[in-house]
């Protein structure tokens, strides 16, 4: 089950959970073993502390949920100081996914974690408004994403992910940016941005109006996408969007995926992660495949 | 806190949409406010639990009683489940209603299924003169009213018709009950809420709300049940974001910044 993801990142196998849907792990101890799973990302971190968004922040759609957070988070040097230490005891891989308003800020985070030897890899999240290019967003832009990847690339000898924002014309030619520009692997899906409107009051029903999707009703999109990269990049993918099961990860291994992050599938079934794991365990042995290896890009189209 | 599959021990209809569900569930330390998560499809439509307050522990922590109304989807499905099935049960979950140290001063106050917190303080502090308010939209509906009536606890009601009780708001009771040493808890809709921190300022009692909102996690994960509250110091700008599920569903009413709420 164990998978390489090049850059140093070794896991012990290919399932991960998502950005800012398993907290900064630790508050899953109690439901399940962190180390059964390959790894976890942590909530996104930026320079300082963020309270994120107005209320409401999230409301659930069909197979699916919109949530407008506002990427809060405790910042990256509470992370180091309060979060981190309490994950040394586990052995599974720590991803700190990080992100910025600025270049600048992008890499004074990677500075930071740089020294930190319980953090095994970054996952820059480029799917931010860059306010100094008035709000145009990093993920949306080729040239802007390569800016930052290359950026961050000179500052880290850790592995670096770079998560792809779906919210794009041409998936590939993201991903060939940032492969370019030096991404040890790449993830995808973010979210995608949606919108629920309230008829009672006529109103949108989140306080920020648009919210990102994500769960179920993602997957197929997220699916075709990491095809699609797969055919252009050749460093690994992570893929990300809906995951509920064992059977939807492989789908997206299938299709070219070397691993898997499970996302909201967390706030349904705390130890979901888990059950993937062991899922992908069972398909490997009945249909007598030696390896994840063997499986990952294996469609027959 | 755990995750662990439950058995429907009985899911009797009572009234006008309200159900009692009983669940074979061990649990330890529930109290009073405490909330639960129920994943009522095994699919992902709804794909998210639903948060529901524990009403009753039964048999001394073999299991779980709880109150909902039929409002939607999730509970649609699940006044529809029978005994014998199961369903995922993650909790107990937040904070709770504090322990009381003048309970003979307790007023609760209930709108609708908010009542569902109020039956295990109602069994504790009936002896010692607490009241208990309820809010309702017609006299049918006081049926939910039974258990809470048995404790011998003073009960009070207000319907929108006026077929029982007081005709009008549940915080006109309040306006006439709450004194300056009462300690006013409360939990319903929001807008009532909202009215009953208002009533209870104006008198100078302590009040304290029980909140309900849109939830993913239940564990403090998400970040998605965000309320806004004040700082430490009070002041007009120094304001935060509380988590409902892990730092309440129980405020301080002076801590919310009602306002703000959708
Ligand atoms: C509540 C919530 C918070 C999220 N926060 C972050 C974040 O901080 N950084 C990030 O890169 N992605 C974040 N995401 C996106 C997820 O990591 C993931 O890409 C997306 O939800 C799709 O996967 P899923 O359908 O399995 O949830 C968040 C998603 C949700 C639902
Ligand atoms: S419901 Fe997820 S943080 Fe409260």
């Amino acid at each position: 089950m164990s998978v390489n993801l090049g850059g140093g990142l070794r896991l012990s196998n290919p399932v991960l959970t998502a950005s800012g849907t398993f907290g900064y792990g630790i508050e899953f101890a109690p439901f399940m073993k962190l180390n059964a799973i390959g790894g976890i990302l942590t909530k996104g971190l930026s320079l300082l502390p963020r309270e994120g968004n107005p209320a409401p922040r999230i409301v659930e759609t069909p197979s699916g949920m919109l949530n407008s957070i506002g990427l809060a988070n405790v910042g990256v040097d509470a992370f180091i100081n309060e979060k981190l230490p309490k994950l040394k005891k586990y052995k599974t891989k720590v991803i700190a996914n990080i992100f910025g308003e600025t270049i600048s800020e992008y890499t004074k985070v990677a500075r930071k974690l740089e020294s930190e030897k319980g953090v095994h890899a970054l996952e820059v999240n480029i799917s931010c408004p860059n306010v100094k290019k008035g709000g145009i967003g990093f993920g949306t832009d080729p040239r802007e994403a390569a800016k930052v990847v290359r950026a961050v690339r000179k500052v880290t000898k850790k592995h670096m992910m770079v998560k792809l924002s779906p919210n794009v014309t041409d998936i590939k030619l993201m991903a060939k940016a940032v492969e370019r520009a030096g991404a040890d692997s790449i993830s995808l899906i973010n979210t995608i941005p949606g919108m629920v409107v309230d008829v009672n009051k006529r109103r949108p029903m989140l306080a920020m109006k648009m919210g990102g999707l994500s769960g179920p009703a993602i997957k197929p999109i997220a699916v075709r996408m990491v095809y699609e990269v797969s055919k252009v990049v050749s460093v690994p993918i992570i893929g990300i969007g809906g995951i509920m099961t064992a059977r939807d990860a492989l789908e997206f291994i299938i299709a070219g995926a070397s691993a898997v992050q499970v996302g909201t599938a967390n706030f349904v079934t705390p130890d979901a992660s888990v059950k993937v794991v062991r899922g992908i365990e069972d398909y490997l042995m009945e249909e007598k495949i030696g390896s994840i290896k063997k499986l990952t890009g294996s469609i027959i189209d | 806190m755990k995750n662990a599959s439950a058995t429907i021990l009985y899911n009797k209809p009572l009234t006008s949409g309200y159900y009692k569900l009983g669940l074979g569930w061990k649990n330890k330390g529930v109290r009073p406010g405490h909330f639960v998560m129920l994943r009522v499809s095994g699919g992902s439509d709804p794909l998210l639990r639903r948060a529901l307050g524990v009403y009753d522990v039964l048999r001394r922590g073999q299991g779980i009683e709880l109150i909902y109304k039929v409002v939607g989807k999730g509970t649609t499905i699940l006044s529809n489940m029978e005994k014998g099935e199961c369903l995922d049960v993650l909790g107990p979950l937040g904070n709770g209603f504090k322990k009381l140290k003048t309970p003979e001063k307790l007023i609760m106050v209930a709108g609708g299924v908010g009542l569902a917190p109020f039956f295990m303080l109602a069994k504790e502090h009936a002896k010692h003169g607490a009241k208990f308010l309820m809010g309702l939209r017609t006299k049918a509906e006081a049926k939910i009213l039974g258990d809470i009536k048995a404790t011998g606890i003073k009960v009070l009601c207000s319907t929108d018709d006026g077929t029982l009780g007081t005709r009008g708001f549940v915080t006109d009771l309040l306006k006439k009950e709450v004194k300056k040493d009462s300690i006013v808890y409360a939990c319903g809709p929001m807008g009532m809420l909202k009215s009953v921190a208002m009533v209870a300022k104006e008198a100078g009692a302590c009040c304290y709300v029980s909140l309900e909102g849109a939830m993913a996690c239940g564990i403090g994960v998400c970040l998605g049940c965000a309320v806004k509250t004040y700082g430490a110091s009070h002041k007009p700008g120094d304001t935060t974001y509380n988590m409902v599920c892990t730092d309440g569903p129980v405020f301080n009413s002076e801590d919310i910044l009602w306002d703000e709420l959708g």
